[in-house]
Order: C-alpha cells, then structure tokens, then sequence
C-alpha cells in the first residue's frame, strides 16, 4: 500500500475517533437547545402558581372543547373542579383547565403551550384576559380555527360565571390585530351570562350560533340589549 | 359596472396554512381567485385581484383596493388547517350591539355607562366613514350576499353549513362596501387534487351568487349606516 494512503487512512481513523468523542456532547447541546425552546413556556407556567384560593370548591363545570364526532362543533363537557368564589381567579382555572385538560388531543381548542397569564374584571363586566404570545403563535390559521378558539373560552365563561358579559383578550398584555391572522381581536367579544343563556347552544358549523365570536359596538343601544342572538 | 375584488389571502412569507405536504394556503386561493375570475369576467363584470403573485398586501392595502371603488364588492378566499374536508364556510362581519349588564354583583357596584369600545364608529362627518369601522355601513348588503353565496355553495359542496356564519373576520372590517369571505375545509389533505377539484365548482358557485347579487349600500351615501 502506498504510503500516501495509509496516511490518509490514519487521518481518516483519528477523525472518526474525534467525531466519536464529540458526537455525544453534541448530541447533548442539541438536544439541550431543543428543550430551550419548549422550557420557555413551562417555565413560565412555573413561575405562575397553582390557582387555589382559601374559598376554592369542589365543583362541576361545563367547559367547551371539539365534539369528538363533530370536529368542527363545540360542544360542553362536564368536569369537577376546585374553582374559586373570586370571578377573576374562577375565570383564570376555568380557562387554564381549558388548556390544560382537554378529554382527547383531537378535541384540544386553545394551544397546549398557551398560558392564561392574567384575567381581570372591570366593573362594568368586561373579563380581559391576557394570554402568552403562544396563542398568537400556535394556534392554527384559519378562521374556523380561530373561531372555534375563541368560542371555546367564550363559552366556558358563559356556562360557569354569571357576571362577566363581554371579554377582551390580550397577547402579552397588548392589543393584537388578530389572534393567528384572521379573527379581529381589535373589539370584545360577546358572553352569554349562564342565567341568560339560550338553550341548545348550537355547533359553529351550522351557522346558527351564538355569535359569541364577535366584537362589540360602540353604540349602546337600550332596546337591543341584552344583545345576545342566537 | 360591478367591481369584484378578489381577495386570495396571506402570500409572500405568510403562507397562512401548512398542509402535512407543504401545501400552502397561500398559492390555492391564488388558484381559486384566478378560476374564479374566468368566471365572472365571463359575465362582463370587471375583476380585480388584490394580489397577482406571491405578495402580500397588507389588511389596509387590500381595502384600498376596493374602498375607492363604487358599486364593488369584496370576496376572501381562505383554506382553513383542518375541518371537514370538502365543505366551505361564507362569513360576513357583524357588529353585534353592545352588552351592559344591570347589575354587576361581582363588584358590588352598578356598572357605568358602557365605555365606547372602538371611537371609530363615531362619524366626524356626514361624508366620511372611519377607516377601521368602513365596514359597519354595509354589514346588511355583506349578510345578504354571504346568504347567497352560501345558498349556492352548500348545494356544490355536501357537508356544508346551510347559513353563512357572522365572525369578525379582520378583514372584512375595513371594507367599504359588501364584503364575505369564504373559507374552504381543508388544507389538511394529502393529494392537493381534492384541493384542486373545488377550484372550478367555487368559481361558478361564486359567480352564480354575484350574478343574483343587486348591491343595494355599495355606495352608502349617508352616515346613518353605522348601527
């Protein structure tokens, strides 16, 4: 054998042995990274503790996720779960079970990486809730997608609070033009208080629901209220 | 002469859905808004198309396309990520009226005059409409046509609702004149043929329901359309 190539066969050998040593730590950081990008969400949701207050009870609540033989249908689901006397810290584990508690995948609303970082209630009964840019970012595009999101919290407020009537949602603490590009999240949307709910609240597929997904006017009118069509 | 604006939505970066082979949403409607130009200039009526290629207007752009217009109407096309695949949705922008409770007991305090959510309903002036609310002043002649065109297609695509649907889609709302838009289920196929196969049905389907159209507030001339 030439020795030409037997050099570069002992090049060859001490490179794969490099690679060998390396290729672990490598594999380390990459992964490492990976991980990075999913913590960002889980720590924050660390940093926000469990919501339990001292008045917490054991309750059922009727939350709205994707009917299982209807994909594109919400429909309520009874679930038992510690929620609060207080309307804001009740709206937040209510929405927060939302997110995190979905019966299946496939009936999953809201993003699983979305965190509800704040509800507030002002006195006129407009709920703001204030969501982690993963809302923005995660859920799919679409106006049907987008739909279904919304009306998903709408409606889960509606069933299970009786004094939050219109909602207003934030990314990050500000005003978004849309939640994934399509849904105008510029005005409030429109929530049906469980003592005034309509019976058989109806699928978003067959255009006679509630049109909880929709901004508000700016023009109150007596007559009109309290507004809520079905 | 009618206008229809076409509005295939996203383009440039914004791809809007991602079908699991790639498919964007963004080059589909572009391929419906052109079928469906063939078919309604074959009506004579005047078609514009808010993006030719693989731009990206912005919300504002689109509706300077049509808001200087007179007698026009606007149509969005989408593809949403998933649904029943096969079916189409028409959306028309409502204003529902707004909503004060009584008595808020939550805060034990009776609630305030309702805060004017968006300033922009106001009208400054009998002739001008604000921007942001251009919509308000034609949502009944969007309901109407968004009936039509749903009527027409639900009977080209089984499955689909039999009404059209009220959402604040973003779009829609800084458009002066009947505004829809229409959205088909779904992106989410593997063979884009069954994409491909809905072009020609939507296309006639929307020219059938633009033909029955008469705008009758394409042109709103006084500022009492804001409700």
């Amino acid at each position: 054998m030439p020795r030409l190539w037997k050099i570069a066969i002992a090049l060859l050998a001490v490179l794969a042995f490099a690679a060998l040593l390396t290729f672990p730590s490598l594999l380390r950081s990459v992964l490492g990274l990976r991980r990075a990008d999913r913590t960002e969400e889980q720590a924050r949701r660390a940093i926000v503790p469990p919501i339990s207050t001292p008045t917490d009870t054991r309750e059922k609540a009727q939350l709205f996720w994707l009917s299982p033989t209807s994909p594109d249908t919400l429909e309520p689901t009874a679930v038992e779960l510690d929620l609060s006397a207080d309307v804001e810290k009740r709206a937040k584990q209510l929405i927060t079970a939302l997110i995190e508690s979905p019966p299946s995948q496939t009936q999953r609303t809201l993003p699983a990486d979305a965190v509800l970082l704040q509800f507030y209630l002002m006195s006129d009964g407009t709920g703001i809730a204030d969501f982690s840019e993963t809302l923005d970012t995660e859920t799919p595009s679409g106006i049907l997608n987008e739909e279904i999101a919304v009306d998903s919290i709408v409606r889960t407020l509606g069933a299970n609070l009786s004094n939050v009537y219109r909602l207003r949602i934030l990314i990050r603490g500000q005003e978004a033009d849309t939640l994934a590009g399509h849904l105008d999240l510029s005005g409030f949307f429109n929530v049906t208080p469980q003592a005034q709910a309509q019976p058989a609240a109806t699928g978003v597929a067959n255009g006679e629901r509630p049109l909880a997904a929709s901004p508000l006017n700016a023009s109150p009118s007596p007559e009109q209220q309290p507004a809520i069509r079905n | 002469m009618l206008t229809v604006v076409l509005d295939p939505a996203h383009g440039g970066a914004d791809f809007g859905a991602r079908g699991p082979t790639g498919l964007a949403e963004s080059d589909v409607v572009l391929d419906f808004a052109r079928a469906a130009r063939i078919a309604l200039e074959a009506q004579r009526l005047r078609v514009l198309l808010t993006r030719e290629g693989n731009q990206d207007p912005t919300f504002d752009a689109r509706s300077t396309m049509i808001n200087g217009l007179t007698n026009a109407i606007f149509i969005s096309l989408h593809v949403s990520s998933s649904g029943p695949v096969g079916t189409v949705r028409t959306y028309y922008y409502l204003f529902p009226t707004n909503v004060t409770p009584a008595v808020n007991p939550a805060v034990g305090a009776p609630p305030q005059t309702a805060t004017p959510q968006t300033s922009g309903a106001q009208l400054t002036r009998a002739s001008l409409i604000q921007w942001d609310q251009a919509q308000r002043s034609s949502v009944d002649s969007s309901r109407q046509l968004a009936f039509l065109v749903q009527t027409v297609l639900v009977q080209r695509f089984k499955g689909s609702p039999d009404a059209p649907i009220a959402a604040p889609v973003r779009q829609l709302r800084t458009i002066k004149g009947p505004a829809i838009a229409i959205e088909l289920s779904s992106i989410d196929v593997t063979d884009a043929k069954r994409l491909d196969q809905m072009a020609q049905p939507l296309a006639e389907a929307i020219g059938r329901a633009v033909a029955e159209f008469h705008p009758l507030s394409a042109a709103p001339t006084t500022p009492s359309g804001a409700h």
